[in-house]
Parts: C-alpha cells; structure tokens; sequence
C-alpha cells in the first residue's frame, strides 16, 4: 500500500517451451542462428501448409500445468487469433481461447516470511512471432521468422498481489517451477520467458481502479520498477482528477518510465474463432497420469525437506532450492557432513564469490568436491575457519584442491598440545608487563594473548585449544 | 439492415484494407445482409448442444519432437518481393 491507495496486480506470463521443434511446424528452435535459416514453408504460412502439433510440446503444457497445482483438461481448442503485423505472416496467432489446455491453479509466495496463495486463472498453448528489426535500415524494418511458431505457455494469474516485491517473488516462483520441470529454461535475457504486468490502483474499500497493462518485461529488476512507477503515475493521474484509461504501455529501460503504446479505442480486436485446420485437442487421463508420475520433487517440496532433514531456516533453505543445480550441488557438499558448517560455506563465501564472478552454480570455480574436502578439513580441526577463507580464495583463483594448498603453504592448523604451549610461553616470556596487569584485574588483555599468539603461528594455532591453555597458564 | 459505417471503417482498418468513400454504402448493404443472415441463425435453439469447434468427429494427430531444418533461407525468401541480407524487409514500421 502506498500514501494510502491499494495497488493490484495481474501476470501473464509467456514461457518458451524447452523443444526441440516448432509448435506445428517441424523447424528448429535453436536461439541465434542466422536468419530465416529455421523457417518452413508452414511458419512461412505459404499457401495449403497445414499444422501439425508437436506432442512434447502439448506434453510439457500438462507437466507444467501439473507443478502449478492446475486442472488439465481433457479437451482444449485452438483458436485464430487475428491481427495485422509484419512479423506475423499467417496474419493470425494460433493460440487458445475459450479452451485452454490447462485451467485454475495456484501457487505460494513467500515474503518476509508469511505465505500467500496466488491463484492461477490458466495455462494456454501459442505461437510466438517472428522478429522485426527496426534499426538496419533508415527507410526499411527487416523481418527474421526464426522465432515464428516456436511454441509459447502463457501463464495467467488471477490479480492476486499487492505489491511490486509480490509480483517478483510470483514471477520468480513459477520460473523455479518451470525450470524444476525442465519445461522451459526460464532465460529472461534470450526472451525464454516474459512477463506482461496488469496494474490498477484504488482507494481501500472501493471498487478497482481501471487497469493498464506493461508489456513484454523480460527481467526481475523491470518488472519491480516498472510496477512501481506505474502505480505511481496513476495515483498522481487521479489525484490531480484525472481519470485513467485502459490501456497497453511500454516500459522504457533507459528513463524508467512506461509510456502509451495504444489505447482501448485502438485495441486490436481479435475476433478469435476456432482455428478449422485444427481438430480439438484430446488428452486422456491415462496420459496425465503417467505424465503425473515423471514429475520431480518440487521447490516447496525440497525446500520442506531441507529444513527438516538439514534443520535449515525458512529463509536459507527458500534460497537453496529456488534454483535446482544449487540444490544439486549443496545436497552434494551436505552429503555425510554437517549441515550448519554446509548451509555457511554454501550460502556466503561460494554465493558471494559467484556473484561477485558473475557466475552461475554450474559455473562455479569450486566443485562441491573440492568444497566438501575443505569443509572435512575444517570439521576435522586442520584448518581454523579463518584460514579455510584464504585457502578458499586460492581456490578460486588456481582451481587447486584444498589439500594441495594447505600442504604446499604449510597451513595445517597447530593442534598438538607440545608446539602451542611452546608459542604461549614465548608469548608469556615476551610480555611481563601485560601479565602482571592481567593478574591485576584487566581482564581485557587476554584477547592481547590469543592475538600474539595467533600472529607468531602465522593464523595456524587451533584457536580453541590455543584458548585453554592461555586461560590455564594465566591462571596459575 | 445496415452495417454501420463507422464499423466498417474500423474493420477496414484492422485488416489494413483501404475502404474507398464510393464503396461504402453497397459494402454497408452486403454486409448488413449477411448479418441478416446470421440473425437468422441465432434464433435456432442451441442451449443443449455443445458448441462445435469442427465439423469431424475426430481429435488432433500428433507429431513427434524432432527437428528437420528442410528450407533454407534462400528457399524461403524465394518469393518475397523485398529481401534484405536474409531478412524480409517491407516499409518501415512505427508503433
């Protein structure tokens, strides 16, 4: 809630399909190959092609339908949707109107750890466009049918959520699930998947606002600005008494500003109908069922586990499983060892150093082999976890197992009893002033001791056992 | 029965036809009477028969997920008007 006005917020979702193939042509999907090198004569919508739909795609629509706690339906219809555009050479979409292939639906957000139940309205089956080039010509736009008929899942919510953080938390959530299910590889940045935001703001208690849509946000950091100016632009509308108008805006990256791209009275008027080259899609259940039973574990389902089984936080285990190879690789590293060491290492020094390398899990510089050795060692008394840091840092830079650097530099952690009374008496010999103080009552000095200490053994004095003896020795 | 003019023109211009002044009052009568038609049609009584999506009494044939790429960019850009290092390329366009 902002300045006392409620916000309230829809999602299409339009998630790329994983396939090898179009959604009714045979033609290849692969991102960035020259253009017009993977259209066929049916993306090309040449005279008398007919479309053929492609099975996996239709079975990926169900799975992904099933991880959002959807309705599949037996029967579903494609239908013609009309509109005049360059990039779009049949001159309608293929897509699924009255009867989607999956219904309602739902899925949980957490935020500031409080669960909300965001409602799934339906899942529908598509074609993308191609693509239109603006810039290569002064005079010309350049057409690629590449993307043309590559098959879409539009996902829509019910207009659920209230804030700009709920929108991001829901977008980010059913990208999670898409990508557990391998149904869609959920790259925002190659266009994957994108989002369109439906934004109205009213006063609480009163009716909703007039709604206008943001399309085609393909980044996390877009939809949350573009929510956020938007709200406020209509608030500043009405309370100046002007009245808001439905309409489809466009979020501009460089200024942060959504501006009108068409308004109500220029909508496009679809005038959908059943498309007639397509016979009604059936799906028995025989085949959801089997579909239902390849479905992995699911984020809340992993994420359940992981705190009970590794007795995680809400919050660290919300972070582990939102993406599956973190997941993969921390379920490799806690393997036989113990959890709270793991969920640190894991989550602070390997996160921190990926983000600061820009990588992702799978391009970590550190294997979860390599991790877990370095953790054994820590567990074991070796290595103190200070050290651990550095040696972890060389691992990132050579790629080296932690072993070989901690017998290449010597850094074993000093645990044995003979060689740290050894260092505390040379600390003790150096600093009578200081111990005759310490005897005094300046209790403080003892951190003064371990320092010294630590610093003559180079930061390898196991520091528990460096601090028993101290404490006795001070004491006598 | 007439189609309303002002319809027409709207329809004209989603479908990007260009409506000559001269044409538009036959065109408003032809489609007034296909309306008509229509009309006609909808006073038949449907309330128990499911809405018909296609005529055959059959469900959609499935095809496999396997990639062939059978044209080649020269292929499909065979008879385009305009082409422009293998994209299509028509006047530009402005939204």
């Amino acid at each position: 809630m902002m300045n006392g006005w409620e916000l309230v917020i829809g999602i299409e979702i339009h998630a790329q399909v994983k396939s090898n193939s179009k959604l009714f042509s045979s033609s290849s999907t692969d991102f960035g190959s020259g253009p017009n090198s993977q259209v066929s004569l049916v993306d090309a919508a040449m005279p008398g092609m007919l479309p053929v739909i492609n099975k996996f795609c239709v079975e990926q629509a169900v799975r992904s339908g099933i991880g959002l706690n959807a309705k599949i339906n037996n029967k579903s219809i494609f239908d013609r949707k009309n509109y005049f555009y360059q990039d779009l050479p049949q001159g309608y979409q293929i897509s699924q109107f009255k009867d989607p292939i999956v219904g309602n639906g739902f899925i949980d957000i957490v935020l500031d750890d409080q669960t909300k139940r965001i409602g799934i309205e339906r899942l529908h089956l598509e074609q993308d466009a191609g693509k239109s080039l603006h810039d290569q010509d002064p005079n010309l736009t350049f057409v690629d049918l590449n993307r043309s008929g590559i098959a879409l899942m539009e996902i829509v919510s019910n207009p659920d959520m209230s804030s700009a953080d709920e929108a991001v938390e829901y977008v980010k959530k059913v990208r999670s699930i898409l990508r557990y299910l391998d149904t869609c590889d959920g790259n925002m940045e190659q266009g994957s998947l994108r989002a369109d935001v439906n934004v109205s703001v009213n006063k609480p208690g009163d009716e909703l606002g007039t709604r206008c849509e943001i399309k085609n946000l393909n980044s996390f950091k877009y939809i949350h600005s573009a929510i956020i100016y938007e709200a406020k632009r209509q608030v500043k509308s009405i309370e100046s008494g002007e009245r808001i108008h439905q309409e489809t805006r466009l979020y501009n990256i460089d200024s942060g500003e959504t501006r009108s791209m068409r308004s109500k009275e220029d909508a496009h008027d679809y005038r959908y109908f059943p498309d007639p080259d397509l016979l009604p899609l059936e799906i028995e259940d025989k085949w959801i069922e089997e579909i239902k039973s390849t479905i992995p574990e699911l984020p809340d389902q992993k994420k359940n586990r992981f705190i009970k089984d590794y007795n995680l936080s809400e919050y660290d285990a919300g972070v582990i499983v939102s993406d599956k190879a973190t997941s993969d690789y921390y379920e490799k590293v806690v393997k036989n060892r113990g959890p709270k060491l793991v969920t640190t290492w894991v989550t602070s020094e390997l996160f921190s150093i990926l983000n600061k390398k820009n990588l992702t899990i799978d391009e970590s510089p550190v294997s979860h082999d390599k991790l877990g050795e370095l953790i054994d060692n820590i567990e074991s008394g070796k290595v103190s976890n200070r050290l651990a840091k550095d040696i972890f840092e060389e691992m990132c830079e050579t790629g080296k197992s932690p072993s070989d650097i901690i017998s290449e530099k010597g850094l074993s952690q000093i645990s044995d009893e003979g060689e740290l009374e050894k260092l505390v008496d040379d600390v003790l010999l150096a600093n009578p002033e200081n111990i005759e103080k310490y005897k005094k009552g300046k209790d403080k000095l003892f951190g003064f001791f371990v320092g010294e200490a630590m610093k003559l053994s180079k930061g390898k004095a196991n520091p528990k056992l460096l601090n028993e003896l101290l404490k006795s020795k001070l004491n006598t | 029965m007439e189609f309303d003019k002002d319809s027409l023109l709207k329809l004209g211009k989603l479908s990007k036809i260009k409506i000559d002044e001269n044409k538009l009052s036959s065109l408003s009568s032809d489609l007034g009477s296909i309306l008509k038609f229509i009309d006609r049609l909808q006073s038949i009584e449907t309330d128990n028969v499911d809405p018909t999506s296609n005529s055959l009494d059959q469900s959609l044939v499935m095809r496999d997920d396997i990639a062939l790429d059978e044209n080649s960019a020269a292929e499909i850009l065979e008879n385009a008007p305009e082409k422009e290092l293998d994209f299509f390329s028509v006047p530009k366009v402005i939204e």
